[in-house]
């Protein structure tokens, strides 16, 4: 891989949708304003084209020579020897993600072409969405391409401008700017673990640069030669754990994404399910030298995914919103893949990170098409038997959510069960977690399958569904070609060509720390187990998804009254699901209100306590006018007094008394 | 200052006192008159000191001194006149347009 | 530098500060009695001092303790009385006593012209105003005083101030009364004859006289200027039919041009 090809090659991948955001924003709102997505589209399927270009570069790389990093130029210079760069890290990891982002980012710009109008015409604000979309990607790429934590950061904190200016995109909807502003303070939460964590490592090591950092890592050793305490590096892990946290929904910062939903239906396909909460595996996966350097660090990011996945599917069966349920899903599938780098599979977390992009955007722009189809309705309770009047919909809904829920030969299948199978390896009990998430999974989605599309209609009066045009059609179908078909790259014996692509990236830090690897440390192996211990595993995953899918069938499509008697049986526990396990509340009740008192407290110290003060300063003035007014009195005699006081006063002081 | 040290006293009495009066008193024409008063002290003052340098200058400017009592006296009663039929009223606190 | 006859003299003072503080008029119960022994008592170590420190014994002394009396006793009564007539006439009586002390210091002409212009012209014009503005019964400004304590204060303190610097001269024989001989006119015009009006005329004949012209000079205006200041403006009642008056600036009878 040359570095002048490389060079370009980032350069145009970061350009060419900030040039298009950027064009958006200026020429959209006088000139082009329908047809301002074609900026849009022409900068992102730049980057796309650049990003596959990438690709082959780096499948065409020799084996040491996978990872390169070019610098552009010097951004900071302390004159002396702290430099920060602007360099990108060109490695198997990035290129993967560059395809990810731009591929469905691509879809989804053309899909949004025709969500954002309303009877054919733009809806207000048509270009402002396609700019900021723009703005989004080249946030998204400068994140995977950076090659130091400076530029990492920097892409971090753009991507969570860019999903705070478009989850409130409807500024005008309370309900949206109040969404807007949680997701923007809850990932600050994390985001400021995350700079801690970035300065301690600058501290310790002495460079941000990924390479000098990770190379100091592995060799124990910090920036001024000292040897490196274990301490240290699981607290700079568990800062950075912090960011993943915030950015990947976890818990507990894992309350903005739910509510992220009031943005439109794009942005929830792109940001909140493909691309940028997943920025927090990206980046663990990245700084996996940082993290296997600290076996309690990947227990408490193994624990964390495990819980979140969990907790995120109880809720899940019991919403009623499309969206909400979609939301609670990728919570849950983000607690998969953070799993899956804490048990150090991070191959198989990226491979369903991957899938999980396709199949996942695939059901929030479906669930898009069914909402304008309904016009603009998202209750899963008013839908019913729409699978007759939105066959295309249907149909590539049906494919997203089999791959949801893990039906065999469906892509999700595939990444999911490789995750457990690590996890059952390292910590059991996590795969067992993961195997009931597994069945709550396939539950819930048909539980939205069945209720939306199948059954009778409950559809109420006025609202007239129909199919959407071949601008949103286009990219379901080819998402759901990626959610049945992108399982396949990542099997075989060894792994398939997904991991045998990704496995030098990852053969230093997670396969060689791994404890279930069979080969020595520094040695890359793919652990080969025998038939019933991998295909075992595949069979009961099989299972459970075909259990899950028939109690949905059973207790929403032929039993239905069953629903409401188990309601009614265990109202208390259905409350609890039902409000999210009350964690809005808390934090309410126990970080906002507290907040927001002491706010009232400065306000309460400001009217008083400081303008107190100032009219106390201001009344000496006033006080000082008040007595010396007694002089100005009008009287001629009381002037005739201060003057003979004075001529008293000169004659005692120059005539000497 | 030989021998005229009593009368340079008594004249500072009597300047004193018509000011005191003329500070302390409301009615115009009491004023005027502490300034009378005054000008009496100053007559006493200036009379003793022509007769320590053995000159005519100290009574001379006596004489003038009366000359000019006897201007400012006709002219303050002609505005305390004027004043009177203002306010109708000889109270000095009545005119206090210079407040402030 | 005070020397003790200042610090004497201070005392004095100010125990002729009380006295005349009480007997300024105020509100409510009078305490002249009071103030009037306080003050006697002042003038009294007043002379005292003055006596033993001041003065060099002599006969004579005895007239300016005489008529230095009537002259504070009164002027301090011209200040401090409520009824103004009464005030004015103290202060006749301030002239008489001042024209005594006048005439001990060898300036006759200057005693009776202060008799003469002060008690006989200037006082009777007060008494006139007096009247013309007289304002039956006891007004309150007649009553009550300008804050008499600080302006006995500052009255005082200046009082002493002046007084404790005169103090510190020394004292001797008194000089004489100031004659021709002793008052060194040039070209004095009558010889051999002394007195102290002769003296009067020549100096303000001769090396005065331009002083003497101007005070005349401010004498007419000041008349004048009273007779203006006086003047009621008077509506001026025409008959019907009589003729409008002159526009004003225009001297004589209005003559038509051709």
């Amino acid at each position: 891989m040359s570095v002048e090809t490389l060079t370009i090659c980032g350069i145009v991948i970061l350009l060419a949708p900030l040039a298009g955001a950027v064009l958006s924003g200026v020429l959209g709102p006088r000139l082009l304003r329908g047809s301002t997505h074609w900026l849009a589209i022409g900068g992102v399927g730049l980057a796309f084209i650049t990003s596959l270009v990438l690709m082959g570069q780096v499948r065409g790389a020799p084996p040491d020579g996978i990872s390169e990093t070019v610098s552009v130029y010097n951004w900071i210079t302390n004159g002396t020897d702290a430099v920060f760069r602007v360099e990108f890290l060109i490695d198997p990891l990035t290129a993967v993600m560059l395809i990810t982002v731009t591929g469905v980012s691509l879809l989804v710009v053309m899909y949004s072409r025709d969500y954002m109008r309303e009877h054919g015409k733009p809806e207000r604000g048509y270009e402002r969405f396609f700019a900021f979309l723009a703005l989004f990607v080249f946030s998204m790429c400068a994140l995977v391409l950076g090659g130091n934590f400076l530029l990492l950061y920097l892409g971090w904190e753009a991507v969570g401008l860019c999903s705070y200016l478009l989850i409130g995109f409807y500024y005008d909807r309370p309900a949206a700017a109040a969404a807007a502003k949680k997701a923007f303070l809850v990932n600050r939460v994390g985001d400021f673990g995350f700079g801690l964590g970035i300065l301690l490592i600058f501290l310790t090591f002495g460079t941000i640069e990924y390479g000098a950092v990770f190379h100091m890592v592995q060799e124990g050793v910090t920036g001024s030669g000292d040897p490196l305490a274990t301490g240290r590096v699981t607290t700079i892990a568990l800062l950075l754990l912090c960011g993943a946290c915030g950015k990947s929904a976890q818990l507990p910062l894992h309350v903005w994404l739910p509510d992220a939903m009031e943005g439109p239906s794009p942005v929830s396909a792109l940001i909140h399910a493909a691309t940028m909460v997943t920025a927090g595996i990206y980046m663990i996966a990245r700084c996996g030298a940082i993290f296997t350097a600290s076996p309690f660090a990947m227990t408490v990011v193994a624990v964390i995914g495990a819980v979140t996945a969990l907790f995120a599917a109880t809720i899940a069966i019991t919403q009623t919103d499309m969206k909400r349920i979609l939301a609670y899903s990728t919570v849950s599938q983000l607690g998969y893949m953070v799993l899956g780098v804490g048990v150090y599979a991070a191959d198989s977390a990226i491979f369903h990170l991957f899938t999980h992009a396709s199949f996942k955007a695939l059901l929030f722009l479906a669930a898009g098409s069914v909402m304008h189809a309904m016009g603009g309705i998202i209750d899963v309770r008013q839908f019913g038997g729409l699978r007759k009047v939105l066959p295309w919909t249907f149909a590539t809904f049906l494919a997203g959510s089999l791959a949801l829920a893990g039906f065999p030969l469906f892509s999700g299948f595939f990444s999911k069960d490789e995750i457990i199978h690590h996890a059952l390896m390292v910590h059991p009990i996590l795969g067992v977690v993961g195997l009931v998430t597994a069945l709550l999974t396939a539950f819930y989605t048909f539980r939205m399958v069945f209720l939306a599309f199948f059954g009778r209609q409950r559809v109420p009066e006025g609202v007239h569904p129909h199919e959407s045009g071949p601008w949103m059609l286009v990219p379901l179908v080819v998402l759901s070609i990626g959610a049945i078909g992108a399982g396949y790259v990542g099997i075989g014996a060894d792994g398939g060509v997904f991991h045998r692509f990704l496995t030098p990236v990852f053969a230093h830090t997670f396969a060689a720390h791994s404890p279930a690897s069979a080969g020595a440390h520094g040695v890359p192996v793919v652990e080969h187990v025998g038939f019933w211990a991998h295909y075992g595993l595949m069979i009961i995953s099989g299972a459970i998804a075909f259990v899950g899918i028939f109690a949905a069938y059973v207790l929403y499509l032929k039993e239905d009254w069953l629903p409401g008697l188990i309601r009614s049986i265990a109202p208390r526990a259905h409350r609890i699901l039902w409000n999210k396990y009350y964690v809005d509340e808390l934090y309410d009740a126990g970080l906002v209100e507290p907040a927001r008192q002491t706010g009232r407290v400065c306000v309460g110290l400001d009217d008083y306590l400081i303008d107190g003060l100032l009219w106390l300063i201001t009344a000496i003035p006033r006080a000082v006018g008040y007595l010396a007014r007694t002089y100005q009195s009008g009287m001629l005699q009381g002037y005739a007094l201060t003057m003979v006081v004075g001529i008293a006063i000169i004659v005692l002081l120059v005539f000497g008394a | 200052m030989p021998g005229i040290v009593e009368y340079l006293i008594l004249g500072a009495v009597l300047f004193a006192l018509g000011l005191v009066g003329f500070m302390s008193r409301r009615n115009l024409i009491v004023i005027f008159l502490s300034t009378e008063v005054m000008f009496q002290g100053v007559v006493i003052n200036a009379v003793a000191y022509g007769r320590l340098h053995h000159h005519m200058e100290g009574q001379a400017f006596a004489l003038f001194l009366l000359a000019i009592a006897a201007v400012e006296a006709g002219l303050a009663l002609g505005l305390i006149m004027l004043l009177y039929r203002q306010r109708d009223s000889l109270d000095a606190e009545a005119w206090s347009l210079m407040r402030g | 530098m005070t020397s003790v006859t200042a610090i004497l003299l201070y005392l004095v003072f100010a125990l002729g500060g009380v006295g005349v503080y009480l007997l300024l008029p105020k509100p409510g119960r009078s305490q002249v009695a009071a103030g009037a022994t306080v003050g006697a008592l002042a003038l009294v170590g007043l002379f005292v001092v003055l006596a033993t420190q001041v003065i060099v014994p002599d006969t004579a002394n005895v007239f300016f303790y005489l008529f230095a009396a009537i002259a504070v006793l009164a002027a301090s009564r011209v200040v401090t009385h409520p009824n103004p007539i009464y005030c004015a006439v103290y202060f006749v009586l301030v002239v008489i006593a001042v024209a005594a002390l006048l005439v001990l210091q060898g300036a006759e002409f200057l005693a009776v012209a202060l008799v003469m212009i002060y008690a006989g012209a200037i006082l009777v014009t007060y008494l006139f105003v007096i009247m013309l503005a007289h304002q039956g019964g006891s007004p309150v400004y007649d009553r009550r005083s300008r804050e008499p304590a600080w302006a006995v204060l500052a009255g005082f303190v200046l009082m002493a101030a002046i007084a404790g610097r005169a103090v510190d001269l020394p004292a001797s024989a008194s000089p004489e009364p100031v004659t021709v001989t002793t008052a060194g006119a040039e070209g004095s015009a009558v010889r051999g004859t002394e007195g102290n009006t002769i003296a009067m005329g020549e100096a303000i004949m001769t090396r005065y006289v331009v002083a003497l012209e101007i005070a005349g000079v401010l004498l007419l205006i000041a008349m004048v200027g009273a007779i203006a200041l006086s003047q009621k403006p008077v509506p001026i009642e025409r008959a019907p039919g009589a003729a409008k008056p002159k526009p004003l600036g225009q001297v004589g009878r209005e003559v038509e041009p051709f």
